[in-house]
């Protein structure tokens, strides 16, 4: 599924407001998009309607990548877009809840949004509210001992409406390599599947499991971090970069 | 004395019978006493285990779905440990909740510094929207969670184990300082379960001193009630702070705050000045860091020794 536009749509931005993590929001983009577009309940005129489903971006880094979803499904407008982390603007460098309509969280510090839609999930339960919670997180952010702590209460409480999608890009790998991220959440009692987060019949299939299990489920995508352009894809110097004019013109090439 | 552990159960149990939306959620402690709260209020009340920063970031998540959490544990943990959950996920997203602890200070003295808490009223404070509270008695936490538990804020309660045993007049109120007796030379102002000390240390000073001593009791640190502090040091020109919180911090830089160098007075404080290596008693650990009725007495003393000029 390369969502080119989308891609692109990225790099303006971060390029513009110098600041943003281009590879990390390629790296995701696809599977937002597909939740948006496919799976998420939700009302493009009340962003408080109480039945819709929650998507909690817990690496809130990858905020670019959400952004530019949130512009496609008509959320965000292109006037509040083109503001992006400059003088004013609701949306900066991590996502605001309290300021941008939609999103659910304000996350930044990696292990937190995660918990938080653990909370949420149990909310959800405790109000019988049949909604789905899905949060997506990152490998690396899977070093945090927070995440843990909430997987394990999630399984011990069968919170079923509860899906985390893990962007297993192997960033964490390259502190840790040993790391079987599907065996992880599986011991800690989640249903889990493993899937190509860039391609659109995989990550159709998986995300049909979404609230159809007696777990919580873990859907593991297998990514690359950068997909799409392969200037910046891979780990390296590109995390945080932005573009000057000369790569900015060949990633939008690429992206052409 | 009714302990503050079992006003809470009982607190909850009252409010959470007529609100739907308050749900308890404690990190494996207090779970004998919360089950009349458990059955009436059936799934609203988790004993979630012990993992206390992921505890607080689900609170949150339940808060923003409408419910009012009440998230219990023993201090270090709910606030040290999970401070920065509380700092963002709670404060930077503008949700509200319910911190209720037990083991401030030194209140597990025979357990040892891990168990001691001496930052968690002044961490609290720095939270944007938050009210923080020392009840040093069963009836003042349940007067003081009744009327705030729902006002959109985020509230800490710090419950102590050793109530103060003094007999308040008139009402409780969030925010207020209740004037205790009234003294012309010296103010003497309690932060929670010191107000004990403090009454016995003013007794002293009168009978064996002919010191006239102002009791004030501090049982809201936030709001602050600057203006009762300033009336009150405007006349006595002298004030001890005697408070089971950190000496970098606390009630003693509210005071200061409030007399805002307005004249010349002399304030000093009572307080927590190092980590505490010792064991026994909760008087025992009092008196090893200076916060019992002796220290006031003879801090007192000597700073009435003087003329007020």
């Amino acid at each position: 599924m390369l969502n080119k536009e989308l891609r692109k749509r990225i790099v303006e931005i971060v390029t513009v407001a110098k600041e943003g993590h281009i590879p990390s929001s390629f790296s995701i983009v696809d599977i937002i998009d597909h939740l948006y577009g496919n799976v998420l309940k939700f009302n493009p005129q009340d962003p408080a309607w109480p039945e819709r489903d929650i998507f909690v971006l817990s690496k809130g880094h990858g905020c670019a990548g959400l952004y530019v979803v949130l512009e496609k499904y008509g959320l965000l407008s292109r006037e509040q877009l083109d503001t992006y982390s400059q003088n004013g603007s609701i949306l900066g460098g991590h996502p605001d809840r309290s300021k941008v309509p939609f999103v659910e969280a304000s996350t930044g510090s990696l292990g937190h949004g995660f918990p938080f839609a653990a909370g949420i999930a149990l909310g959800r339960k405790i109000k019988k509210s049949p909604a789905n919670v899905v949060a997506l997180l990152g490998d690396g952010e899977c070093h945090e001992g927070t995440i843990w702590e909430a997987a394990h209460v999630a399984a011990n409480r069968k919170l079923n409406n509860l899906t985390a999608v893990v962007d297993w890009n192997e960033s964490g790998m390259q502190l840790c390599p040993v790391d079987d991220m599907p065996a992880k959440w599986a011991s800690f009692g989640w249903d889990v599947e493993v899937f190509d987060g860039h391609d659109k019949k995989a990550l159709t299939a998986a995300c049909c499991r979404i609230g159809a299990g007696d777990k919580p489920l873990a859907l593991i995508a297998r990514n690359i971090k950068g997909k799409g352009v392969p200037l910046v894809e891979g780990h390296g110097r590109w995390h945080h970069r932005i573009p000057n004019q000369e790569e900015f013109n060949e990633l939008m090439e690429v992206l052409s | 004395m009714k302990p503050l552990r079992e006003q809470f159960a009982e607190t909850m149990l009252d409010i959470g019978q007529s609100d739907e939306r308050l749900t308890v959620v404690v990190g494996d402690i207090s779970h004998g006493i919360m089950q009349p709260f458990a059955k009436a209020c059936e799934g609203r009340y988790f004993n979630i285990g012990i993992c206390e920063p992921a505890m607080v970031s689900m609170c949150a998540g339940l808060a923003s779905q409408g419910l009012v959490p009440v998230i219990h544990t023993i201090a270090p943990f709910l606030i040290e440990r999970s401070y920065e959950q509380i700092k963002l996920d709670f404060g930077y997203q503008k949700l509200a909740g319910n911190f209720i602890s037990v083991g401030g200070a030194f209140d597990y003295a025979q357990l040892g510094c891990s168990h001691h808490c001496y930052t968690d009223v002044s961490l609290l404070c720095h939270i944007e929207n938050s009210q923080v509270f020392c009840p040093g008695s069963a009836e003042e936490f349940d007067a003081l969670f009744n009327a705030t538990y729902d006002s959109g804020h985020i509230n800490y309660f710090r419950l102590t184990e050793n109530p103060h045993g003094v007999t308040l007049q008139g009402a409780v109120t969030p925010g207020k300082i209740v004037c205790v007796q009234e003294g012309s030379d010296i103010s003497l102002i309690a932060v929670g379960p010191q107000l004990r000390h403090v009454v016995e240390a003013a007794g002293q000073l009168r009978e064996n001193y002919g010191i006239s001593a102002e009791v004030l009791y501090v049982h809201t640190i936030k709001p602050f009630d600057a203006g009762a502090v300033a009336d009150s040091v405007m006349k006595t020109k002298r004030a001890i702070v005697v408070e089971e919180l950190s000496a970098q911090d606390g009630v003693f830089n509210l005071v200061l705050k409030a007399w805002d160098c307005r004249d010349k007075a002399v304030i000093r404080q009572l307080a927590i000045s190092q980590f505490i290596h010792e064991y026994g008693s909760y008087e025992h650990l009092c008196k090893v860091s200076g916060l019992d009725t002796e220290s006031v007495v003879t801090l007192a003393k000597e700073m009435t020794a003087h003329g007020k000029d």
